[in-house]
């Protein structure tokens, strides 16, 4: 190489090496400069993406496994602001396709202008069939990349996104539709299971920084989901008692009409219904269907005079005290005056000497109202409390009322009648209100009370705590819930008396609520309902209920059934007691039981 | 004297030529070495960057999956709902039983329908949960090589 080259590469060296310590220089400037933390803040930033992870909302499922509320692939429609062409057209297939207005759509995307946005959201909670209908717009394009969330491979719909998520979806439709509630777009849940459990169903949502640096990739987080739920419901039972509840309000033209099936042992809800019902993948009709005088769920959040059928509760208290036996004898002149009123029979007549089996037969409004004196108030608001009226029964449902109870020594409540404010009075507990209360008019209970009540009867005195979830599924670990017991109002030997009471009872008057082969207990009640607007109790209105179980000798149900004023009779006899028939004639196919006689003669051998 | 052994020195001095082969060879030899280093690192970044990204994918593709799952099964609900079930058998000609027409037959020791089976199972027999990503992905290749030197010492 000649020597006068040598400058030259030296020249280029030192040059090379300049820029290298300059890039040097200006990076260690940087690194100390004011803005050196700005810059650190940026390249985290776009080092990771914060996302938003929302757990599916849990399953509830009925007791064998049949899926009553699941989720639903549904479809959120946004807009690319960048990349529209022709915001006619979107408006156009929006409107066409899928039944957005279309209006709406121009002036959305309008907006989203203004705004200055990027992205816009058009619609939501579209259903896939629509969107499949969007997809197929101009099938002569080629298909858009797989994973691609556009909706269509037209140009001038380009800029239109459908991204997937998951909705409430409900495959029995208005199947335990007061039972479960519903879920509405804010995610939330209404009435019902699905607002009871709200927070254990719909999970904790976690926000995670995903790295966009795929060498830093991490496994993502397992963000359970919401926990799921097992009713103690029975789908066969639930529909079958819903079928026959429709067809009584069809034959008594009732104006409502509630059932409740439940196991006496565990207190498991099997069945529970309450008109009208909604389909609850349509639950807007809500607005239209429910309202203050139309409760979502009657079996456990409406309150109503039960009449006779709560002399189960008068005559349990005055037996466990051993004030009378079924064989006491009481004469029957057709009036009673107490408190200052007169209390006559349902047919206003005497019927002369009668055993308190009798009584319960004949449902004699004289002869209990005589009973309720023997008891004394005290006494009979003792039993009346202890049976659980008054107080919630603790039914794990949103919303349960707890009844209307007056009390001795209450403070006054204040009644009003019709929608005029000003024409209230203050009512204070009398001794009338002993007479009245003793066969269930002048107090209101729920019929998941009543149906507690009778429960005691069935479980040597002591009452169930009912429930309708059975189970919960979280970490994919089943955990049961054990059944409950609340009070003893009664002795069991009283109970086995009133069981007696009321099979014989049933058996004798050859009530239209008997059932061919078993051997069932219950009781009626027929009770008048006070006008609204002037607060007397109207003879043509009534509220026809009917709580029995079966079979005596092994209990496997209490059924429950009240119609609110049937118009073909008045009288319970004549309307629920029917009704419960129907049910248990097919409640003893669907829990397979046999008539009483081949049960027997199967447990001798 | 001086002059000998300066001629004695460039006797057995190495020739230039050879010096500046040894030279060429020896920085040859490093420019080698770092493009081994050079090549192995991007091959090995290269790959992790795509099993990254093939990671990302699964990710994204399970989550879809997880959602058409619940999709389907809820679909599936929809097919045997009670109202479907009913029609498809009044169609297929079956109508309810009544008690009557149902003849019960004593059967030793069955236990009869089991209702309310579980769905999941129960709280107390849980095992262990799998990772669901295996530590391959996630070493780099220095934790694989400490991992590796570790169970080596352990022989």
């Amino acid at each position: 190489m000649p020597r006068e080259h040598t400058w030259r590469y030296l020249g280029m060296a030192a040059a090379f090496a300049l820029v290298g310590l300059l890039i040097l220089w200006r990076a260690f400037y940087i690194q100390g400069s004011a803005e050196a933390a700005d810059f650190l803040l940026q390249s985290e930033y776009y080092s990771r993406l914060l996302k938003t992870i929302y757990p599916p909302r849990g399953e509830i499922y009925d007791r064998n496994g049949n899926l009553l509320a699941g989720n639903r692939t549904v479809y959120e429609i946004g807009v690319e602001l960048s990349s529209i062409q022709d915001p006619g057209a979107i408006a156009f297939a929006l409107s066409n396709m899928v039944g957005t207005d279309y209006n709406s759509v121009l002036q959305k995307i309008n907006t989203f202008n203004q705004n200055g946005s990027v992205y816009g959201i058009l619609d939501d909670y579209v259903l896939p069939e629509k969107i499949d209908l969007l997809r197929a717009y101009n099938v002569n394009l080629p298909p858009e990349e797989e994973g691609s969330y556009h909706c269509s491979n037209d140009p001038a719909l380009i800029a239109l996104i459908c991204r997937p998520h998951l909705a409430r979806s409900y495959p029995e439709r208005d199947l335990a539709s007061n039972v479960l509630g519903f879920v509405t777009q804010d995610s939330n849940g209404n009435f019902g299971v699905e607002q009871k459990y709200q927070d254990l169903l719909a999970g904790i949502p976690e926000e995670i920084w995903v790295p966009t640096d795929p060498n830093r990739v991490q496994d993502l987080p397992d963000i359970p989901g919401g926990a799921s739920l097992i009713l103690t419901i029975d789908r066969e039972i639930q529909a079958m008692v819903e079928d026959v509840l429709d067809q009584a309000m069809e034959t008594t033209g009732a104006e409502s009409a509630t059932g409740i099936v439940m196991d006496p042992h565990t207190g498991e809800i099997l069945a529970m219904s309450s008109t009208p019902h909604l389909d609850l993948n349509d639950y807007q009709q809500y607005v239209k269907l429910y309202d203050d005088n139309n409760p979502y769920n009657r079996a456990t959040s409406e309150i109503y005079e039960p009449g006779s059928i709560f002399k189960v509760v008068t005559m349990a208290g005055a037996i466990d005290l051993g004030l009378l036996t079924p064989e006491t004898v009481f004469n029957d002149t057709g009036i009673f005056y107490y408190g200052g009123i007169a209390i006559r029979n349902w047919n206003g007549q005497a019927w002369g000497e009668q055993t308190m089996l009798g009584c319960l037969q004949h449902s004699l409004n004289v002869c209990l109202a005589s009973v309720g004196e023997k008891l004394g108030a005290d006494n009979f608001y003792h039993y009346v409390q202890a049976f659980g009226f008054g107080y919630p029964t603790g039914v794990d449902l949103f919303n349960e009322a707890a009844g209307q109870l007056r009390l001795p020594g209450d403070p006054p409540q204040l009644a009003c009648t019709g929608e005029d404010q000003d024409n209230c009075r203050e009512i204070y507990w009398t001794d009338s209100d002993l007479a009245t209360n003793t066969f269930g008019q002048g107090l209101s209970v729920t019929p998941m009370q009543m149906v507690i009540a009778v429960s005691a009867f069935i479980n040597d005195g002591r009452m169930v705590i009912p429930h309708v979830v059975k189970g919960v599924i979280q970490n994919g670990m089943q955990y049961n819930i054990p059944p409950q017991f609340g009070g003893t109002p009664i002795s069991a030997e009283t109970a086995h008396t009133m069981t007696q009471m009321l099979s014989d009872s049933l058996e004798f008057e050859s009530s239209l609520a008997l059932v061919p082969g078993y051997r069932l207990a219950g009781k009626t009640g027929t009770a008048q309902i006070p006008d609204p607007n002037t607060g007397v109790y109207d003879p043509n209105q009534t509220n026809t209920s009917f709580v029995g179980w079966g079979p005596v000798d092994d209990p496997k149900f209490i059924v429950f059934v009240w119609l609110e004023r049937p118009e073909t009779s008045i009288w319970a006899s004549e309307t629920a007691a029917p009704v419960f028939a129907d049910i248990v004639d097919r409640l003893v196919v669907l829990m397979n039981i046999p008539p009483d006689q081949q049960r027997q003669q199967v447990a001798e051998h | 004297m001086l002059k000998r052994s300066k001629e004695f020195i460039q006797a057995y001095k190495e020739a230039p030529w050879r010096r500046q082969m040894q030279m060429i060879g020896l920085v040859a030899t490093g420019v080698i070495v770092l493009a081994l280093i050079a090549g192995v690192y991007l091959n090995i970044t290269a790959r992790s960057a795509t099993t990254g990204r093939l990671v990302q994918q699964l990710q994204s593709d399970r989550a879809e999956m997880e959602q058409s799952i619940e999709d389907l099964q809820t679909q599936l609900a929809f097919i045997l709902s009670v109202e479907q079930m009913q029609k498809r058998s009044s169609d297929l000609g079956f109508a309810p039983v009544s008690p009557a027409a149902i003849m019960y037959l004593a059967v030793a020791e069955y236990q009869g329908r089991a209702l309310g089976a579980d769905l999941a199972p129960r709280a107390g027999s849980e095992f262990g949960a799998a990772p669901t990503l295996p530590a391959a992905y996630t070493d780099s290749l220095f934790d694989w090589l400490a991992a590796l030197f570790a169970d080596l010492g352990g022989y």
